[in-house]
């Protein structure tokens, strides 16, 4: 084994020795040991890896960003196992409201879970987002939205190509294109997030929005056959209803 | 899983996952969706994982894949042939390089790495991975790990380099009017 070989080798070892005892290190550690100049270099390897990976390990994570994690996805995680008996079972409506979750994530969920993880997803964005993307927003929309007493859009005031050059930011939820557009009314900022539908799911409320509220912001979800809507703001769920 | 199960494997995982989605992505915006995505698809898939001993690589895993996935289909990817060897040999003062300057430098040093040796580095660096588990949570050949870690490692150390002479180059805060420097 030469020089080259042993460093390219050793280069995997893993600085706390996790692999002494891997056979596929025995031959390039033998060079080290017999070998000062290697030895050298390995021992100052293992000490830098040893360094970053210290460093990195000191990487603060957003302090919103756990709460955000279980606001949306825990709630969506609760499986239905699905036996034998569940396709006579369950009636039609159940199909329906399941059809949306299956179509777009092959695997059964709750039906309250796409709404539920969407509005996580928009008060995780609110809190972690950085918002104000180089796109001028919609002027039209936003005046709309801006407007005391406006109602919140629904598909015929949304135009999703013309907003995914316009909007303020493009995201991306489980899958989807997600437009946010970010708006003030009564001098609290809404951001506004619309993404296209798979179809009526019955996920979301029938009947007006869902409110949801935690800690770093609240969310109002809802949908129609076109779109799937989600306003946050962090200035709490009653800030939020005033806007329905 | 129930909520307490999940729970804890956000908290098991999350901050490693965060720090590899932010090599990865290079800024926070992205890394925290990308964290949020991951779990939003353990909550919708995840959990029919039979061996929940194999959570965490399905996480590392999964969220490789969101990225790659999420990247610009136009945007510019390099061939790994046509990347720079990267020769920079660990010197001792490289060491104490590391350790004088803050963790978000050596954040900076390692996004600047090629994207090809980004992901094996981070999870060589911050989950301890061996080069076998690397390979299968990238889905490359164990070879190809090897080879991107001891290349990825070479530019890394340049580029903290560069971040330290950098750094060296700012000038010292000027004295107050009339005070000494001791």
């Amino acid at each position: 084994m030469t020089t080259q070989e042993a460093k390219f080798i050793l280069s995997a070892f893993r600085p706390n020795g996790s692999d002494t005892s891997n056979p596929a290190f025995a031959g390039a550690l033998q060079a080290a040991a017999g070998d000062p100049l290697l030895g050298e270099w390995f021992a100052r390897s293992r000490a830098h890896d040893a360094a970053v990976a210290a460093k990195l390990g000191e990487i603060a994570v957003p302090a919103g960003l756990r709460g955000a994690i279980l606001a949306g996805a825990r709630v969506s995680a609760r499986p239905r196992r699905i036996g034998f008996g569940f396709a006579w079972a369950a009636g039609f409506a159940a199909a329906a409201a399941l059809a949306f979750v299956v179509v777009t994530m092959r695997a059964p969920v709750r039906a309250e879970g796409v709404s539920a993880a969407f509005a996580g997803f928009a008060i995780g964005d609110v809190v972690n987002g950085k918002h104000g993307g180089t796109g001028e927003p919609s002027g039209a929309l936003v005046a709309s939205l801006q407007a005391k007493g406006s109602p919140m859009p629904g598909p015929d005031r949304i135009d999703f190509d013309k907003l995914r050059d316009t909007g303020c930011r493009t995201l991306s939820f489980a899958g989807h294109d997600v437009i946010e557009v970010c708006f003030l009314r009564d001098g609290t900022l809404f951001h506004l997030y619309v993404y296209r539908s798979d179809g009526p799911s019955g996920d979301f409320a029938a009947k007006g929005p869902s409110f949801i509220a935690r800690a770093a912001g609240a969310a109002a979800v809802w949908s129609d056959r076109k779109f799937d809507y989600a306003v946050a703001t962090s200035a709490g769920v009653d800030a939020l209803r005033r806007l329905f | 899983m129930n909520n307490e199960a999940f729970t804890q494997l956000v908290d098991a995982n999350y901050a490693p996952l965060y720090r590899f989605a932010l090599s990865l992505a290079r800024n926070a915006s992205d890394a925290g969706d990308l964290v949020q995505q991951t779990f939003f698809i353990w909550a919708t898939k995840g959990h029919g994982l039979r061996e929940l001993s194999k959570a965490k690589s399905w996480l590392f895993t999964t969220l490789y894949r969101e990225f790659l996935r999420g990247r610009r289909r136009d945007a510019r990817s390099t061939s790994l042939e046509d990347l720079p060897p990267g020769e920079k040999e660990p010197a001792a003062e490289d060491v104490d390089r590391v350790s004088r300057i803050d963790s978000a430098a050596v954040m900076a040093a390692l996004q600047a790495v090629d994207e090809a040796f980004r992901a094996p580095l981070t999870l060589f660096y911050i989950e301890d991975m061996s080069y076998q588990e690397i390979a299968e949570t990238i889905d490359v050949p164990i070879g190809t790990v090897m080879s991107r870690l001891s290349r990825g490692k070479a530019q890394l150390r340049m580029a903290l380099e560069n971040s330290g002479s950098s750094s060296s180059k700012v000038l010292p805060f000027p004295n107050p009017k009339g005070a000494r420097a001791q």
